[in-house]
């Protein structure tokens, strides 16, 4: 596999990156400090345990947390963290999340069809609601949805249908860095495969950096350059996507690793004749 | 082997969707059949928006407004469905189950059955770590936000659990979840299946969880049944679409080939095709399969296949 520029310029730069929930006097440390760089043009993966802290770290890198994150994170050399207003604004409309939650991001009371063409004219992509309504019906078709679905509220899709229009709703937006937090966690591998050769496609053609959060560790092979695997808030082991999954060197990683279901060892155990 | 009595047996399940204005209902789910056996997991598996949730939310008389079941029917052992305790839900989205403004811990004990709530306390720190929680005590304090994903999902799979129900129904209870603590959840579930005969009914796109735990399979597509049987088909499976998910596999060895899916894509609801659903999208598709539906045809061991290509021989012909 030709991973894209190793050697691009770097996007994304997290530098002792720590996240601390406080709450009527406890302290939860979710992120304890994680270092790394992301080149332009790449795809990191980034895998570990449940709780391990990917969700909120995603969120500490695009600014959303700004009463719990410390550390820097220099987006193209300037600081999220502590960048004044109008830099915000612009690296809202490069950097984009895709929440973990379908549901709980997408607003009930809007249907499919609306809720892009409403980012669509947000983001400067349509200029009239009727391009927007257009637009909109061709990126439901990009994520396997045909115009049918255009007028559906969240509660009326399936959940992979749900996750499909998630998706939809932060790529439509042009933007150029995209984090995506489990965005393909409920499609079966059919649709899955789709959605993350879209995903790469554009990584190729419009140069878009992603950072991928899954725990399939069979997509990341697929998917990720570079891989970060985290565990209790940590960081412990990254680099080279290959070099991880193929030679893992912390224990963490190799637990995750050999625990990974696999269809024809599990039948040939069980059902040995 | 002999089955014990079902649980809960499904018959013919016909489920229609009238959208708000529309003139004529459309099919959602056709011809689906199963049982649930005490001590057994039955793995449902199908493409995103083929009718698993839907099919799910039937059996606990949940269908989402605007559907009904039109025909078939849902008989129980007594007391299953009416008790609400008897049948429990791991809902595939965690918004569905857990209410954000109650602690996660709260609302496990409302779950569990009078008898338990003595000693709720304890019982609510057993149930946490049995999930896999480390920090039992304050996954209780918290509230549903202030959990990560994979932690609402195992909260809920908690919370289905403290009723001790008969039926557990999860619509995919481990997809935030890292291998290993997803291999904790599937070994609890077949402990509690043998040691507590729960009957459980898996809803999943991963085949490979399926393989692990399942002990039988039905595979869905558009709606209706394509592929039924003892987990163990999926070493050679008939239908053409259970073939073509296997090769979609992602796969984690370094020589792996690219990701590709099956061409083509799941018909939208009141657009399916005549005939076998999943003529327009299949390699071996034969003029006859555009017209008539493929009825499920019976091999050996229980294993069912509804393809005009790849169908069992007929009873006469058969045991070779
Ligand atoms: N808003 C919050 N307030 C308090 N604690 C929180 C909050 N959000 C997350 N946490 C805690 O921070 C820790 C890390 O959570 P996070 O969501 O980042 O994990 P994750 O790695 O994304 O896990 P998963 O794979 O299960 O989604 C967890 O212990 C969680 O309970
Ligand atoms: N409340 C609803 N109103 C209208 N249509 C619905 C509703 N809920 C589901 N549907 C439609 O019914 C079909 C079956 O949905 P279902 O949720 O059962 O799919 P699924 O097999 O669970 O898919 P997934 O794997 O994506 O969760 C889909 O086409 C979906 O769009
Ligand atoms: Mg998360
Ligand atoms: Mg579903």
């Amino acid at each position: 596999m030709t991973a894209p520029a190793a050697d691009s310029p770097v996007l994304l730069r997290a530098e002792d990156v720590r996240v601390v929930y406080r709450r009527a006097g406890r302290r939860t440390e979710a992120v304890k400090g994680v270092t790394f760089d992301l080149r332009e043009g790449r795809c990191l993966g980034i895998v570990g345990e449940s709780g391990s802290g990917k969700s909120s770290l995603a969120r500490a890198l695009l600014g959303l947390e700004p009463d719990a994150a410390t550390g820097r994170v220099l987006f193209r050399g300037r600081d999220v963290l502590t960048m004044d207003r109008d830099a915000r604004a612009a690296f809202r409309r490069e950097a984009q999340m895709v929440f973990q939650d379908p549901l709980g991001s997408l607003n009930p009371r809007m249907r499919a069809g609306d809720a892009l063409a409403e980012v669509l004219l947000v983001h400067g992509r349509a200029r009239t609601r009727r391009e927007a309504a257009e637009q909109a019906s061709e990126w439901l078709s990009v994520v396997g949805l045909d115009a049918d679905y255009a007028p559906r509220y969240p509660h009326e899709l399936s959940g992979g249908q749900r996750q499909r229009v998630n998706l939809a709703r932060s790529l439509c937006t042009g933007a150029t860095f995209l984090i995506a937090d489990e965005p393909v966690s409920a499609l079966d591998v059919s649709v899955q495969a789709r959605i993350l050769n879209l995903m790469k496609d554009l990584q190729r053609t419009r140069g878009i950096t992603w950072i991928l959060i899954g725990h399939d560790l069979a997509v990341m092979r697929a998917m990720a350059d570079d891989l970060l695997v985290m565990q209790s808030g940590g960081c412990v082991e990254s680099g080279p996507a290959s070099a991880v999954l193929f030679a893992p060197r912390h224990p963490y990683t190799r637990t995750l690793l050999s625990s990974v279901p696999d269809v024809p060892s599990s039948l040939s155990r069980r059902f040995a004749t | 082997m002999t089955a014990p009595a079902p649980v809960l047996s499904a018959r013919d399940l016909r489920i229609v969707y009238r959208a708000p204005g529309a003139a004529a209902p459309v099919p959602v789910v056709e011809d689906v059949s199963f049982d649930l056996h005490p001590g057994r997991m039955l793995a449902l598996v199908g493409e995103s928006g083929c009718g698993k949730s839907v099919t799910a939310a039937a059996l606990g008389g949940l269908l989402p407004r605007g559907m009904e079941l039109a025909s078939g029917r849902i008989d129980a052992a007594p007391g299953v469905l009416r008790a609400g305790r008897g049948l429990a839900y791991v809902f595939q989205d965690p918004g569905e189950c857990l209410d954000p403004v109650f602690r996660v811990g709260r609302q496990i004990v409302e779950a569990m059955p009078p008898a338990d709530r003595r000693h709720s306390a304890d019982r609510l720190r057993a149930l946490l770590v049995q999930v896999g929680f480390h920090d039992p005590d304050r996954v209780a304090r918290s509230y549903p936000h202030q959990l990560s994903g994979g932690m609402q999902q195992r909260a809920m799979l908690a919370m289905a659990l403290a009723g001790r129900p008969r039926i557990l129904v999860a619509d995919e209870p481990t997809t935030a979840l890292d291998v290993t603590v997803q291999a904790r959840l599937l070994r609890l579930l077949a402990d509690l299946q043998r040691s507590g005969n729960l009957a459980v009914l898996l809803i999943t796109h991963n085949l490979g969880v399926v393989a692990e735990v399942a002990d039988d399979l039905l595979v869905m597509y558009a709606g209706r049944a394509v592929e039924s049987g003892p987990v163990s088909l999926l070493s050679s499976p008939r239908h053409p679409y259970v073939e073509g998910l296997l090769r979609a596999l992602p796969r984690l060895a370094p020589d792996a080939p690219p990701l590709e899916g099956i061409p083509g894509q799941v018909p939208a609801l009141g657009r399916r095709p005549a005939g076998c659903p999943f003529h327009p999208r299949c390699p071996l598709a034969r003029p006859g399969c555009a017209t008539a539906v493929p009825h499920p045809t019976r091999g050996p061991a229980g294993h069912t296949v509804a393809c005009h290509v790849r169908a069992f021989p007929s009873p006469s012909e058969s045991t070779p």
